[in-house]
């Protein structure tokens, strides 16, 4: 799927370095962002605990949104952490790109396919899950026939969509943006050398930058409310 | 290390990317959970509480000031009542003394005077009593010194008349 990227091959199962490098690389930015901004916890904030207080309260409130409040208190660390992640992992690519040889190492790992549906695939067999196990298989499987029977294919089919497009949504916005990046890139550097095109490269590349990190933004955000929708669909009472 | 590695075969599923992900979102998550989200939200729920219970005792402490203002309110009244049932009461034995002292200082009086009085009269008795007993004893002495001496006839007459005059005075 992937392309022109390098891959090996462990225990018969195909990586990506590119995925794997990039992947590692946000997961030790995420960490250590968040065990720096939680140290030195006061009872009154200062400075970098109200950072992470301003994010705990921000995506207390996107999830709080979309659920019944009883369960709210139970999904919000899933939601926070989904969205520190996927905010992350989408401005990365932005701050830093780094090939080797022709071929990519170093972009967003949200950029790629495999990945978003990863995502994708995991939050829509948790909402699966917890769908079960709040309601019983029972009243879990009656959901697809509601409101009526005949609807059956349709519920499944928006089961598959919701997967799909949670997915590709995120995927979409932030290949289209690195692309874009590298087509603007490859107007400063046409044949690899520096050109005159850089003059109007220059201020296009700081512009599309900086909608990104806005489209970053809101793709983590939305990201976020459609799994605390799929998660308060599944779980709550009609 | 790149070497090795082969150019992505274009339509291959990267499984192993995707196991790669999913366990190492959950050992972040686990390692978020533990040292950033799990404090944070905890100091968050502290204030809560603790904003909470002061708003409590701050109600409480309001109250408390109310009731001890009142209690003090009356208080004071009572304080004042009393302090004017203080002065009322020395008011009234100040009077009460007042009368006792000059009821006595009069019956005093009285007694002195009736005393002085009774003195003077007994004195004058006195006084009288050995005025008579002088005169008795004179007249006797006189009458003996006349009766020793020859008596004249007009003497004696003298003497009679004086008597008698004196007997018509008595």
């Amino acid at each position: 799927m992937g392309g022109d990227a390098y891959t090996f091959k462990l225990f018969g199962l195909m990586f990506n370095w590119t995925n794997v490098l990039s992947g590692l690389a946000v997961f030790a930015i995420v960490f250590f962002l968040l065990f720096w901004l939680s140290r030195k916890l006061t009872m009154k904030p200062t400075g970098k605990q109200n950072v992470l207080e301003w994010f705990v309260d921000f995506t207390n409130g996107i999830v709080q949104g979309q659920m019944p409040a009883e369960f709210a208190p139970r999904y919000s660390f899933l939601g926070f952490f989904l969205f520190i992640f996927i905010f992350v992992a989408n401005q990365f690519g932005l701050i830093l790109q780094f090939g080797w040889g022709g071929h990519e190492l170093l972009r967003s790992p949200t950029a790629d396919p495999v990945i978003t549906m990863t995502l994708s695939f995991s939050i829509m067999v948790l909402t699966h899950f917890v769908g079960v196990a709040q309601k019983g298989i029972f009243k879990y499987l009656k959901g697809y026939v509601k409101p009526y029977a005949l609807l059956l294919p349709i519920n499944l089919f928006e089961e598959f969509g919701n997967f799909l497009t949670l997915g590709l949504r995120l995927f979409g916005n932030i290949y289209a943006g690195e692309l874009l990046m590298k087509m603007i890139a490859g107007l400063a550097l046409p044949d690899g050398h520096l050109s005159l095109g850089v003059i109007y490269a220059l201020p296009l590349s700081v512009l599309w930058q900086g909608f990104s990190v806005f489209i970053g933004a809101i793709q983590a955000y939305v990201f976020v409310t459609l799994t605390s929708v799929y998660i308060s669909h599944k779980i709550a009472e009609e | 290390m790149f070497a090795q590695s082969v150019l992505a075969e274009s339509n291959s599923l990267y499984v192993g990317d995707m196991i790669f992900y999913i366990v190492s979102l959950v050992i972040l998550m686990l390692l978020v959970k533990k040292f950033a989200w799990g404090p944070v939200v905890k100091m968050m729920q502290d204030r809560a509480d603790k904003i909470a219970n002061d708003i409590d005792s701050a109600e409480t402490s309001r109250e408390e000031a109310t009731k001890l203002a009142e209690k003090r309110e009356s208080e004071l009244q009572n304080s004042r009542s009393e302090a004017a049932t203080i002065v009322g009461n020395a008011k009234q034995s100040g009077e009460s003394q007042r009368t006792q002292i000059i009821t006595t200082a009069q019956n005093e009086a009285q007694a002195l005077k009736e005393n002085g009085q009774h003195d003077a009269e007994q004195a004058r008795e006195d006084a009288l009593k050995s005025a008579k007993d002088d005169v008795a004893n004179l007249s006797i002495e006189i009458a003996s010194k006349i009766i020793h001496k020859e008596l004249s006839a007009s003497d004696q007459k003298a003497l009679i008349d004086s008597y008698i005059e004196g007997l018509g005075k008595e």
